[in-house]
């Protein structure tokens, strides 16, 4: 936990926990300074609604005292009706009330008029200026019964915005507070969520980090979220074909070593014979025996050298446009002093045209080699081996058709193994059908082992496609 | 000193068979498990030569098998896999030895001895009887000094004598250790053996007895 501690904090590297806490907070921020703009507007219009509402009472009470007194119109303005106004802002309130006539009969003439005439029932609300300061003011008109000079008399009651202003600030002030907290509060619920939420993913993380480099252990899937379990699923596949192939690969290592260390062995033991043996027989002997086993190992190790030229991430396969019908020719030719020795009737079928694939000739031709080669080591002598080319739509078959003792249909898988021999096994390097294996897979064609008809004899068959 | 050969790879067999022959020794030559298992038991061996990778049964199923039945055959490995777990499993088994392949037929050769001499619980080199000497090492029998010349079954018949030190060897042990499984043995043939070595020793002090019915035994006279 310490190292996510640190890792979270580190200026730029990405974290998930970083980009969802981001993604989660710079929105709410946005959202929260909306906020703060609305809340101020509306702590505003209600200070706007309190002061209005002291301005109305007391304009309402010096309108009260707008009378007609013998024919002129007078006003005489009660304490009280500016006492609502004490408060320890020392505001100043002022007022100027007019006569129907126009006339000012109390407060000060500078006063601002309305920019509209109240009605009866309207008050008129509005914001001026006197001298210095910006106020706030309520003009209502107040009818006035008179003989003389009837009608209706206009009052203006204005305070200085202090109080207003001190009260928008503390109502502006405790929202915001409120806010932040709240906001506070989420970062922390969202950082906590964000944090049981990552768990499965950083005790993966932390699993990985710690286990031996070379472990290919698959990882627990429980306790995951939905989300991450194909992850985890496509990690264990990944970890699982490495597996069979580190498992192949040794096997092959240790099969291999087998393979070459034997024939060493026994190329030692004839030479430690030879240099003891005091006779020029015994040392010729010797010497033709180690002759045939470095000949013999010879082949296992080209054997070997295709094979990993073969596999895939084995040498650039870089693939060219190859006549596949020459290819076999070829092979076929490589071939032909084997079956003159054994006076196998090797007979080729394949003038048809067409025959281009993408391919890599040298392991093509190795292909059908190690085929032909093979029918003729276990087909009898006097025997015959057939090879055809036909030409399907996309594909090329190539049929290899002998009549020795066949596959067994049980070991028809398994004869494709790397060093695996038939029990009736001849001295065959046991990687000639693996190679074909491979190469047919280079190729993305495939390879079919079946019983010749009539029997006896092995029908060996592959499929090549020609894009 | 009778080996067998334990090994699939018929050219390895041949020719590390046609070597220790040539040494002396007598060899039997299996090439699968399951044949090892039955000339293990129904045979004696001074020592036996196993390879871990063998058709039918394994080196290791062998071996097993072979100690659990309390044989006490000193037995010495050859594997083609030089991992550390492949080599403790065979020693674990009950090996006394192990070469990795490729090896070299002399440190073969100088395990095989180094397995006899632990056998006769004596660290020597030498073993005497009388004024007859064998070398371990050199498996040579010097008598009174002089090198003694013997064909590969005198040479059998006299080393079992003298190992057995004194002691009475049935004229069946006596075979068994001359004749190879592939050798056309007869009891009359040991008796000819016997009488050619006898001729050579003549003169010197040592003798082999006869005793009727039990078999032979190695022992001195006045000259």
């Amino acid at each position: 936990m310490r190292k996510t501690g640190s890792h979270f904090f580190a200026s730029c590297s990405r974290t998930l926990r970083g980009e969802l806490l981001a993604w989660l907070l710079i929105p709410l921020a946005g959202v929260v300074a909306f906020n703060v703009w609305t809340t101020h507007r509306s702590a505003v219009a209600t200070a706007n609604l309190i002061t209005d509402r002291t301005l109305l009472a007391s304009a309402r009470v010096i309108a009260e005292q707008v009378k007609d007194n013998e024919g002129s119109v007078e006003a005489l303005i009660p304490p009280s009706a500016l006492e609502m106004f004490a408060s320890p802002d020392r505001d100043h309130v002022i007022y100027r009330v007019m006569a129907p006539s126009g006339e000012l009969i109390a407060g000060f003439p500078d006063v601002a008029i309305p920019p509209r005439p109240p009605t009866d029932l309207q008050p008129v609300y509005f914001e001026a200026r006197f001298r210095v300061e910006d106020i706030r003011a309520v003009a209502m008109s107040q009818p006035v019964v008179s003989k003389s000079a009837g009608g209706n008399a206009l009052v203006v009651v204005a305070t200085s915005l202090r109080g207003r202003d001190r009260l928008v600030t503390e109502l502006w002030l405790r929202s915001l507070r409120d806010q932040t907290l709240l906001v506070g509060i989420a970062a922390l619920l969202a950082l906590f969520g964000l944090h049981r939420g990552l768990a499965p993913l950083l005790r993966l993380r932390s699993e990985l980090v710690a286990r031996d480099p070379g472990s290919l252990r698959p990882l627990a899937a429980e306790n995951l979220q939905t989300e991450l379990k194909p992850l985890i699923d496509a990690l264990n596949h990944a970890f699982a074909r490495i597996q069979t192939y580190i498992t192949l690969q040794r096997r092959f290592v240790a099969d291999a070593s087998h393979q070459l260390r034997t024939p060493l062995a026994v190329l030692k033991t004839q030479a430690t014979v030879g240099l003891r043996e005091n006779e020029a027989t015994a040392k010729t002997e010797a010497l033709f025996a180690i002759d045939g086993g470095l000949d013999a190992m010879t082949r296992v190790v080209n054997q070997l050298l295709v094979l990993a030229r073969a596999e895939p991430g084995g040498a650039a396969m870089r693939k060219e446009a190859v006549d596949f019908a020459g290819i076999t020719r070829a092979a076929l030719e490589s071939r032909a002093m084997l079956a003159f020795d054994r006076s196998i009737d090797l007979s080729f079928e394949g003038d048809v045209t067409g025959l281009e694939l993408q391919g890599h000739v040298t392991l093509l031709r190795e292909m059908v080699a190690n085929l032909v080669e093979n029918a003729l080591r276990y087909t009898p002598e006097g025997g015959a081996v057939s090879v055809r080319l036909t030409r399907e739509p996309g594909e090329i078959h190539l049929s290899i058709e002998d009549n020795g003792p066949g596959i067994p249909e049980a070991e028809r898988e398994r004869v494709f193994e790397r060093f695996y021999r038939l029990s009736s096994g001849t001295d065959g390097t046991g990687l000639g059908l693996a190679i074909v294996r491979e190469i047919v897979a280079a190729h993305d064609g495939r390879i079919i082992l079946s019983e010749r008809t009539p029997p006896p004899g092995l029908h060996a068959e592959i499929i090549l496609p020609t894009s | 000193m009778r080996i067998l050969l334990v090994e699939d790879n018929r050219e390895l067999s041949d020719w590390l068979g046609r070597l220790l022959r040539k040494s002396r020794y007598v060899v039997d030559c299996v090439h699968d498990g399951a044949d090892a298992d039955a000339a293990l038991s129904t045979q004696h061996y001074d020592v036996i030569i196993l390879d871990m990778g063998l058709p039918q049964m394994t080196g290791l199923e062998v071996l097993q098998r072979f100690r659990s039945r309390r044989g006490l055959t000193p037995v010495i490995i050859l594997t083609a896999n030089d991992a550390v777990t492949s080599r403790i499993a065979g020693l674990d088994a009950g090996a006394d030895d192990y070469l990795v392949k490729p090896f070299d037929p002399d440190e073969l050769e100088a395990r095989i001895r180094a397995q006899l001499r632990r056998r006769q619980n004596d660290k020597s080199l030498r073993v005497v009887f009388g004024a007859l000497e064998l070398e371990t090492n050199t498996r040579q029998f010097l008598l009174a000094g002089e090198v003694l010349s013997l064909t590969q079954r005198e040479h059998a018949v006299l080393e079992t004598l003298i190992l057995a030190s004194g002691r009475v060897v049935s004229k069946a042990t006596l075979s068994e250790t001359v004749f190879g499984l592939d050798d056309d043995a007869s009891s009359n043939a040991i008796e000819i053996y016997v009488h050619r070595v006898r001729k050579k020793l003549e003169g010197q002090g040592v003798a082999i007895g006869t005793l009727r019915g039990l078999g032979y035994a190695l022992r001195k006279q006045d000259a």
